[in-house]
């Protein structure tokens, strides 16, 4: 049986929205450009790719078309190669490498590139004309509910404090600078150029952040609440791309493999606790993988709120030590589209980095889902 | 040579602001001051103006774009920046040795013919000119500015006898055009025209207060309203511009004028106004002045200052029988036979008999006097303009009663009966040899007032009024109280159209009040409301629609020409009129949410007309125009300019922009004039819009507004009804809407938020404080 292994991992830097590196940049630029990144670095030959499949959360304007189409003959693909546009919100690119993984499966297709990209300065969250269904939102108005909200829902109803989740923020923003400072983040980010000169470090990590800083901010989504600016992700900027493919290609073609994917699982929660997702889909994934959290060395889990990780933490007994060693979601941003090639990719990396043996990629998603990716050394 | 380019020296309170209103006008201007000691920046102080102007409140620019204008350098580095300036102003400390030091710089690095200027409040022409060279002395000037120079009307110009003639006039008209200042000609002498009797005023106020025994809040009282000036009166007038100010210009007067001069006799620095700037209780900007608010409440309590004692007390807000009793007439004050009537008289009789001896020596006549006083202390009458209400005969035999002189031109108005007649529906002032003169008015100068007193109106009830001012021009006046709009009002543009129609080429609709309009009496409204009348309210509101839609199918041109606030109904009507020459201080905005309703008399639709362009969507679909305008009516955006109520929609790009106040009926009637050739009324226009899904998309992007309480639970049901009147009601995005649907939404909405209790409470509320309500 034909199994498919992550071989090549690489991201844009991520900058904020609206006052970053990356605002005029279009993201179909931005994306072809980590696109060939990828294939620079892996040294794969471009002719032998399947398909490229690009996640994207709010596919339209610049990120509209067909926007995996349109990156691929930005970036001056063979034209034989597929394209296609995936949209699972905040899952949308770790659903394209589940998508490759399902085809490797079927026999139809070596490789792929799983990529994924975000401009949150250029495409508005919710779209430039919004039209939500309005007998849905009547009948349940979780189903269009701002993500704060939902965040401030999990907090309460797992009696998160402040405190607890601006120590997660803290965290995340320390181990995100530490890992800058001694060049962990070479292996994954490339630099990308823009009309202002060429960007090739992170803009969201603020490396000061403390406990008495964040104490100091306003809740931002709820004036009762407890989730504020500081520990929730910014805004984002970014891409991110993985190269999916089957083992016996990687061998042939000696690519260096990362990890090798051992189960998936995507899994619907209620949407105004969407940011439960995550304990739903991996209790999924790991019954597939046949592995308990215990398992697990290597945790990927996307920091889309503090409120919202320490939940799922809390459900699925993770240890966070293991978790977001390099900084997560809050420190390092989430470009929606992004983020799942990211962390599937950083967690593949983060395998062969520490010399573990498996990892578990997994992210909540708007509307109430969950997507999971467990992963081993290859 | 017309003045393209400026230069600014000083970057202080008055230099800054200077070249920010500059900037506002549209032209480039360069602001230097000298280099700080121990600062790295070696342009920190003209950095740091422009820096703080664009926090300032009230602000000195007009739109934030303008602080792009102004280049900021100092007078070590960047001099030579002062090469193809065509007017440099001087605003550096008043000293002549210190400002001739900058003069002998600038005189190095000016183009020859450039014009400088000083903006000195207290030193002479001949004093700055004196030693410097002639050639200087030529294209120098004084140009005395108002504190804040964006706002204040009033310029006054004193040039010397060597000053060439061009120069002055150049100045004047730029100030006159660009900076919309009214300038008043001046001779070169002591404190000019505002400064010399508005001084004598205040310390003539402040010394009978302190001499007399009347206190801080019964001085106000007096010499605030019942005499025409700002509520402020003396001693509040004095907080805000600072009680040190009081002893540097008085000091300097003293100084300079004769020492018989009557200022110069009464100038006295009182001991308790000493020790308070001592201090530092030099009023709003220190830590307190004759009132402040009390340190030791948190319920902003206002005290004042016990002029014998020193101490701050509760203020009181005195009730005087001589002000209750006279009624609104000065002289019936100032006769009133206790010591606040004294006090009045005292105050009063020297201030005006010291104007009245100072005709001609400080200006050629008795208007120039007048309009200073108007623009630079806010006056509403000048010092002539109230003899002549006093009666010049009255005040001269009062004045002879006391055996006091009687000054020359006094005498003279008490032989021709006062100091303004009217002749000929021209207001003519006494000149000399007790002959009248007319008042000239400038090209491009068309005022309302001088149109009203040559005939009678063509139609007239008690809220508005139509002038014919020629050229086939007919102008729409309100006259109502803050010019709100009532019943009346629409009856009046329904005859309008009538008259306007039948024979005439266009309509201005214009006033000179102190804003254009406030919007609907929301008396009237209330009292309907509380009443249940809610059969005459839709009438109102469908009148309204019906009267301001005529205006926009009219087969004649129709503009509008605002000045100040333009709200609610007030903008509504502007929306409507085919374009706005308005003047470059309007405040426009639909601000009906604060009192719990949506525009209703075709607001929504004419800034959603607006905002979808000819009515197709263009990219992006129909939501981008809605939450824009869904925004601005949302928040109740009042535009702080002309230029901001552009970027906020309330203006076209089309629509004109003038600087003078006194220029806007003739470039509105211009403009209308211009819109006349080959008029075509515009089309009826037909719409798509999203309904119901645009109106849950905006509900959602408003929730997270009350979680975090930027928004109150009636701000939701408020704009609830708004997103519903702007998306359309119950329609599809594939139907075509005819424009007139959102008349009909419009009115729904206030029907059904007015029934309701909390929109109530606000109007309630906004009409006793004048404040929105949170609810």
């Amino acid at each position: 049986m034909n199994h498919a292994v992550i071989a090549g991992y690489v991201r844009s830097p991520f900058h904020f929205a609206h006052k970053g590196a990356l605002v005029e940049k279009r993201p179909d630029d931005l994306a072809a450009e980590v696109v060939s990144g990828l294939l620079d670095r892996t040294g794969v030959d471009p002719a032998e790719i399947e398909d490229l499949i690009v996640g994207c959360a709010f596919p339209e304007g610049e990120q509209g078309f067909n926007l995996g189409r349109i990156v691929g003959l930005i970036a001056d693909l063979p034209i034989s190669i597929g394209g296609t546009t995936v949209n699972r919100f905040c899952g949308s690119s770790m659903q394209a490498i589940h998508m490759a993984a399902g085809a490797i499966r079927m026999e139809a297709g070596e490789a792929f590139i799983c990529a994924g990209v975000e401009s949150m300065s250029r495409i508005p969250m919710g779209g430039f004309n919004p039209a939500p269904n309005p007998d849905l939102y009547e009948r349940n108005e979780g189903a269009y509910m701002s993500m704060g909200e939902t965040a401030e829902n999990l907090a309460r109803k797992y009696q998160i404090t402040r405190e607890e989740q601006e120590s997660l923020a803290v965290a995340s923003h320390a181990r995100a600078a530490q890992a800058w400072d001694e060049g962990k983040f070479s292996g994954e980010v490339i630099a990308v150029e823009t009309g202002g000169g060429t960007v090739d470090r992170d803009g969201c990590i603020r490396p000061g952040t403390s406990a008495e800083i964040l104490a100091g901010l306003e809740p931002a989504f709820d004036a009762e609440g407890t989730v504020t600016a500081g520990t929730s992700s910014p805004l984002t900027d970014g891409a991110a791309a993985v190269l999916v493919c089957t083992e016996d290609f990687a061998a042939r073609n000696e690519l260096a493999v990362l990890a090798r994917i051992r189960a998936i699982a995507v899994a619907g929660c209620a949407p105004e606790i969407m940011g439960y997702g995550p304990v739903v889909s991996s209790e999924k994934a790991l019954a597939r993988a046949g592995l308990k959290m215990a398992d697990i060395d290597v945790i990927e889990l996307n920091e889309a709120f503090a409120a919202q990780a320490l939940a799922c933490v809390r459900e699925l007994s993770i240890d966070l030590e293991r978790m977001n060693i390099d900084g997560g979601a809050i420190a390092l941003g989430h470009p929606l589209g992004a983020t799942g090639a990211r962390i599937t990719g950083k967690a593949a990396q983060l395998l062969r980095r520490e010399d573990k043996r498996y990892a578990l990629a997994t992210q909540c998603i708007g509307g109430g889902q969950g997507i999971s990716t467990v992963i081993e050394a290859a | 040579m017309p003045i393209e380019k400026a230069a600014v020296i000083g970057a202080g309170l008055m230099g800054g602001a200077m070249a920010a209103h500059i900037a506002n006008a549209g032209h480039e201007v360069v602001l230097l001051d000298i280099v700080p000691e121990d600062d790295g920046n070696r342009n920190a102080l003209a950095e740091g103006a422009v820096a703080r102007m664009l926090k300032d409140d009230p602000a000195p620019f007009m739109d934030r774009a303008d602080a792009r204008r102004v280049v900021t350098g100092n007078i070590e580095d960047h001099l030579h920046l002062l090469g193809d300036a065509d007017w440099i102003v001087e605003a550096v400390t008043e000293r002549v040795d210190v400002k001739q030091a900058v003069y002998r710089r600038i005189d190095a690095a000016r183009k020859t013919g450039s014009i400088v200027s000083s903006n000195t409040s207290t030193i002479l022409w001949r004093a700055l000119t004196d030693g410097m060279p002639e050639s200087f002395a030529r294209d120098f000037l004084i140009t005395h500015f108002f504190n804040p120079p964006r706002y204040m009307r009033l310029l006054e110009v004193a040039a010397g006898p060597e000053t060439r003639a061009d120069a002055a006039e150049a100045v004047s008209d730029f100030a006159d055009r660009k900076l919309g200042k009214s300038v008043v000609a001046c001779n070169d002498t002591p404190g000019f025209i505002a400064n010399r009797i508005g001084t004598y005023w205040l310390v003539a106020a402040v010394g009978a207060a302190l001499e007399d025994g009347i206190t801080v809040e019964e001085a106000d009282a007096l010499l605030g309203r019942p005499i025409g000036a700002p509520k402020t009166g003396v001693f509040g007038l004095l907080d805000l511009v600072g009680l040190d100010l009081m002893p540097l210009v008085g000091r300097s007067l003293k100084d300079t004028l004769p020492a018989d001069d009557p200022l110069a006799v009464i100038y006295d620095e009182p001991a308790l106004i000493r020790s308070m700037i001592a201090e530092g209780y030099t009023g709003r900007k220190g830590k307190g002045g004759f009132y402040r608010l009390d340190p030791d409440s948190d319920k902003r309590e206002k005290q004042a200052i016990d002029l014998e004692s020193g101490e701050y007390e509760a203020a009181r807000r005195p009730r005087l029988p001589s002000i209750e009793e006279s009624a609104g007439s000065l002289r019936a004050l100032l006769e009133f036979p206790d010591r606040t009537g004294a006090y009045a008289w005292k105050v009063m009789s020297g201030t005006l008999a010291y104007a009245a001896g100072l005709v001609p020596e400080i200006a050629d006549d008795v208007e120039a006097v007048d309009r200073a006083m108007r623009l630079g202390y806010n006056w509403k009458r000048g010092p002539f303009e109230i003899i002549d209400d006093l009666g010049a005969e009255w005040f001269a035999g009062k004045l002879a009663a006391e055996g006091r002189e009687t000054p020359p031109l006094l005498k003279a108005a008490v032989d021709s009966g006062s100091f303004y007649r009217t002749a000929d529906g021209r207001r003519d002032h006494l000149g000399d040899g007790g002959r009248y003169r007319s008042a000239t008015r400038p090209e491009g100068v068309l005022l309302l007032s001088d149109v009203k007193r040559t005939g009678r109106p063509l139609a007239r009830n008690g809220s508005a009024s139509l002038w014919d001012v020629g050229d086939g021009v007919a102008c729409l006046e309100f006259h109502t109280k803050m010019n709100a709009l009532d019943t009346e009002i629409m009856a009046l543009i329904d005859r309008s159209l009538g008259i306007v129609g039948g024979g005439m080429k266009a309509l201005v609709i214009h006033n000179e009040g102190s804003n254009f309009s406030v919007g609907m009496n929301l008396g009237l409204a209330l009292f309907a409301v509380n009443v249940g009348a809610w059969p005459t309210i839709e009438r109102t509101v469908a009148q309204g629609q019906e009267a301001y839609k005529a205006l926009k199918f009219a087969p004649f041109p129709v503009v509008g020409a605002p000045a100040g606030m333009a709200l609610g109904g007030g903008c509504e009507i502007l929306l409507h009129c085919d374009a706005v020459q308005a003047h470059a201080e309007s405040y426009i905005g639909l601000v009906e949410v604060g009192v719990g309703i949506v525009p209703g008399w075709g607001g929504c639709k004419e800034m959603m007309l607006r905002g979808l362009g000819s009515g197709r969507p263009g990219f992006g679909g129909s939501m981008p125009a809605i939450s824009r305008v869904f925004e601005t009516i949302g928040l109740a955006k009042v535009s702080r300019s002309a230029k901001e109520a552009r970027k906020l929609g309330f203006l076209r790009e089309g629509d004109g922009i003038t600087a003078n106040r006194d220029r806007l009926l003739a470039d509105a009637k211009a403009r209308a004039l211009a819109l006349a050739e080959d008029y075509a009324p515009p089309e009826p226009a037909t719409v798509k819009l999203p309904g119901k899904t645009g109106r849950i998309a905006l509900q959602m992007a408003v929730k997270g507004l009350a979680k975090t309480r930027k928004a109150t639970p009636h701000d939701l049901v408020v704009v609830d009804r708004l997103g519903t009147v702007l998306t359309g009601g119950d329609t599809d995005a594939t139907r075509e809407v005819p424009e007139d649907r959102f008349s009909e939404l419009e009115r729904e909405a206030i029907l059904d938020l007015m029934r309701m209790p909390a929109t109530v409470a606000r109007m309630e509320h906004m009409l006793e404080t004048g404040k929105p309500l949170r609810n």
